[in-house]
């Protein structure tokens, strides 16, 4: 096993050289640079050769990869433009946020797909099913934006629960279980919205698997050796209807640190999306870049940590 | 509620759509001096969503200031804050530092905290703000100016000649990457200084403690502002660890700002909150409100949040629902102020379509812009016949042709050019047909109203146009290589009417025109100190520009400020933004 997980980490090396390339090329190729992008009505041409200079944009695309390169093989990711600040401080300010209700999200939308996928493969074609069905696809097809304005009028405005965005009160000077207790408040609507977006596709999949399952032989021979029938389900079927479910959760590692750019921007979450959307915006190379990085080597240790749990959980798989 | 949740979804679309967009159309910042130039970036694009109908167009009073109504609607939660504000603001990028930042929402809060010598007025001149007297010599070279004796950093020390001399030396470092561009001010000594060959800039001098004399190599009109626009930054604070040819132990005080102005910051969390408290210091007087608190909204959240009382203040996308939904309120005072700024069709003068002065006006007259303004802005915005906005000292409407829309000129001037009626309809002149190539860039709403009005208007003249969608820096790319027809963008307007958009060969024209005499009189502009005749002088080009027509001048929008009712002691107008009046506003009780 641990030959096998050593292997991959070296298979990483040429794919993550390979991914650099192409996202440094496309950087290259997209027009306009940082200093076009800050559209400053006073920048004589000196002045945007000075500062081109500073940033090193004028030298030779090659070389400015391969400084690049060189500075982030010493974990140095360069400084961001725009916040005049390294980029890993950059990413460390606003990750966590982003990764906070990403994580409380995975649990809960996890938690409940997994139920509400169960059940509604028990019952099939049942009214409970339909329900949720037609319950589920509306969830899915409605824009995120959308719901969060909608949820932010009524349970914000109206029954004046929540408040209406940001992370923490105004001014609120408190520590220690207040302010948690202050944050929990103001997470409790960007987490419904985000859940109740990502339950949908969930529930298909542990639906599907469930129902897969419900029907081969064993399940069928549990049932005839008079197990019951919770037994049956939660025991025997579950775990084998879980199987490709694994898969989905080691792709979901990058979309914990990735942020949500629309979400964030409606309920004002101060996380990492719509600093990466602005970076994009304003040509901000390094931080643009580092951060397309750091979400490609988590997506490629996504992978391997979903084949590796695969191997746990399933004995008919041998991972050589 | 099913029209209130139709009209919801179209602000959606068009905020989704303008998010698509990204690049900004806007294609300069809203307001600067040359010291500090936020940029407009893309969040500050979004401001472009126009009012989602025009019924109601041609009410005067749509721009403006309206008072709160029913201060008893007002909730708890503003009510509660008795010592303190709460003012809403996209998030700032934490550059909290007046030679370093960027956009317009680091800049409000380092207006806070860093002072200048000078301060803009409310027609776009200046007067002594740190400085208590600035001494010109005769020959306009040398600038002396004497340093307030009460003005003092937060921290009790006082803000010296030295402290000047430091922040200039940061600005002209061979490391310095902000957005002034320090070397174009021609301060005796600043290139030595940046090229490492003197560790000193010979040009400023300190007298003693209080009195700071700059010598310059050539003056305009805009030195006196550039050099009185350099905030002193205290020595003893920030230089610490500086060494010339490095201002990154600069940039690392970014989050812990400390000066002169009249609130300190207290705390900063990137993308939630900037807390601040009243600089007792304060040469202008302790503020009266002690705690000022930022607080990040977005677009989508500016007006819930004031609804509910958790902000004071905010910027608000101008259209007819917002500005009904924030007067509904009651208790919020609602101030609808002219952007510094125009919207503009480029004309590419260098391309024989356009190398006629007749066809530029005929495409002019034969534009219903009244129409396209009102289709993307409603009452909100208004056409414009000369490149300034009418809130500044150079604005003039005397001699100005209002190009209202007359397609029968519009035909007749055509006709004067050349331009014949062929087979099909289509103008021709020497065999080639009359067609337009338009770069259009996506998901713009003043594109989307002025596109179809366009087509029409210019098919009834004989013309055609044909658009071609494009990514906005592709637009900048095809102008930078004269490759293009037409497109729409706009400027952003400084304080000073001095540009380069309209000489022959400036760093901003865009569309290639070229007036000798209006080059001449944009030279005589920069270099008169005296403002009087500086007035004639800009009024003189921007009537020759207005007869040129080098482009299609098209609007002046507005920005929208709410304000909580409950405080008082505002003095805002376009240049002088409502940061300047947080150390004046009281509490209403």
């Amino acid at each position: 096993m641990s030959q096998y997980i050593i292997r991959r980490l070296l298979q990483m090396i040429p794919t993550l050289i390979g991914i650099s390339i192409i996202v440094f090329a496309i950087s290259q190729m997209v027009p306009g640079d940082y200093i076009t992008a800050s559209q400053n009505p006073n920048m004589t041409a000196e002045r945007a050769d000075q500062l081109r200079a500073i940033y090193g944009l004028d030298k030779p695309p090659a070389q400015q990869y391969f400084v690049w390169v060189k500075n982030m093989l010493t974990g140095n990711l360069g400084d961001s433009f725009q916040h005049k600040m390294p980029v890993t401080s950059v990413i460390n300010t606003y990750v966590w946020n982003s990764f906070l209700i990403a994580f409380v999200t995975l649990i809960l939308s996890w938690t409940i797909a997994a139920f509400v996928g169960v059940f509604s493969a028990q019952f099939q074609y049942s009214f409970f099913d339909k329900v949720v069905t037609l319950i589920v696809f509306l969830l899915m097809s409605l824009p995120s934006f959308f719901i969060g304005l909608l949820v932010i009028k009524y349970f914000a405005l109206d029954l004046k629960l929540f408040p209406t965005g940001g992370m923490t009160t105004a001014g609120l000077k408190v520590s220690g279980f207040e302010q948690i207790k202050d944050i929990a408040k103001h997470m409790v609507l960007p987490v419904a919205v985000m859940t109740a977006l990502s339950i949908g596709g969930l529930t298909r999949y542990f639906r599907t698997g469930m129902l897969e399952v419900i029907r081969q032989d064993y399940i069928r021979t549990a049932r005839a050796k008079g197990l019951k029938e919770r037994t049956v389900i939660f025991k025997h079927a579950f775990r084998n209807a879980l199987l490709p479910a694994i898969t989905l959760l080691g792709l979901e590692l990058p979309g914990l640190f990735g942020g949500a750019m629309i979400l964030e921007r409606v309920f004002a979450w101060p996380g990492i999306g719509q600093v990466y959307l602005a970076s994009l915006n304003m040509r901000d190379y390094p931080l643009m870049l580092g951060f397309t990085m750091f979400l490609a080597v988590l997506t490629l240790l996504g992978n391997l940590i979903s084949d590796v749990l695969y191997g746990v959980a399933d004995p008919r798989i041998r991972l050589k | 509620m099913k029209k209130r949740l139709s009209l919801m979804l179209v602000t959606l679309m068009a905020f989704g759509s303008i998010l698509a967009a990204c690049g900004g159309e806007e294609a300069a910042p809203a307001d600067e001096s040359a010291v500090t130039t936020p940029a407009e970036t893309g969040e500050e694009a979004t401001e472009e969503t126009p009012a989602e109908n025009a019924e109601e167009s041609g009410s005067e009073s749509a721009i403006g200031l309206t008072e709160a109504t029913d201060m008893s609607m007002n909730p708890a939660p503003a009510l509660a804050r008795t010592d303190s504000m709460i003012i809403g603001t996209v998030a700032p990028q934490g550059v909290f530092n007046p030679l370093f930042h960027q956009t317009a929402y680091d800049f409000a809060i380092d207006d806070i905290i860093f002072p200048s010598l000078i301060k803009v007025k409310e027609d776009g001149t200046y007067e002594n703000d740190m400085a208590d007297k600035i001494d010109i010599s005769d020959d306009n070279l040398t600038y002396t100016f004497h340093i307030r004796d009460d003005a003092n950093f937060s921290d009790g020390t006082p803000v010296t000649a030295n402290d000047y001399l430091f922040a200039a030396k940061v600005l002209m470092d061979a490391s310095y990457d902000g957005q002034s561009d320090p070397l174009s001010w021609n301060i005796v000594g600043a290139n030595e200084y940046n090229e490492g060959t003197s560790a000193d800039i010979s040009g400023i001098k300190v007298i003693d403690d209080k009195t700071v004399e700059v010598t310059v190599s050539d003056y305009d009109a805009m030195t006196q502002i550039n050099l009185g626009l350099i905030p002193p930054m205290s020595e003893a604070y920030y230089g610490a660890n500086y060494k010339q040819g490095d201002v990154s132990s600069i940039k690392e005080l970014n989050n812990k700002p400390m000066g002169a102005g009249p609130y300190k910051m207290t705390s900063y969390s990137a993308g939630q909150e900037v807390d601040m408290e009243a600089n007792e210091n304060y040469y202008g007087g302790a503020p009266k409100v002690k705690s000022l608190i930022f607080k990040v909204t977005t677009d989508l959240t500016s007006i819930s949040t004031l609804q509910s009382g958790e902000t004071d203040l905010d910027n608000v996308t101008v259209n007819e629902d917002n500005v009904e939904e924030l007067q509904a309120s009651g208790f919020l005072d609602v101030d609808i102020l002219k952007n510094n700024g125009y919207g503009y069709v480029a004309m590419n003068n260098n391309n024989p379509l356009f190398t006629d002065v007749k066809v530029r006006q005929a495409l002019t007259y034969g534009l219903n812009r009244e129409e396209v303004v009102v289709a993307a802005y409603g009452p909100y915005a208004e056409v414009i016949n000369i490149p300034q906005s009418d809130v500044s000292w150079a604005y003039t409407a005397e001699n100005i042709d209002t190009y209202d829309y007359d397609p029968e000129k519009a035909k007749q001037l055509l006709e004067e050019a050349g331009w014949v009626e062929g087979a099909d309809g289509i103008r021709e002149k020497d065999g080639k047909k009359f067609e337009i190539n338009f770069s259009a860039t996506a998901d713009n709403p003043v594109i989307e109203a002025l596109i179809p009005i366009m087509t029409e208007n210019y098919e009834e003249l004989g013309i055609k146009l044909v658009t071609e969608t494009l990514d906005f820096n592709a637009i900048m790319e095809k102008k930078d290589r004269g490759d293009y027809d037409m497109f729409f963008a706009a400027w952003g307007l400084t304080p000073d009417p001095d540009t380069t958009v309209y000489i022959t060969d400036g760093a901003q024209n865009n569309s290639g025109y070229s007036n000798p005499k209006v080059d001449e009189l944009y030279a005589q502009g920069k270099k008169e100190l005296d403002l009087e005749k500086r007035k004639e002088i800009y009024a003189q080009a921007y009537q020759l520009i207005n007869a040129d027509a080098p482009e299609i001048l098209m609007y002046q929008r507005t920005n929208m400020l709410a304000i909580n009712g409950r405080l008082d002691g505002w003095d805002i107008s376009p240049y002088k933004e409502y940061q300047h009046s947080l150390s004046q506003v009281e509490i209403a009780q």
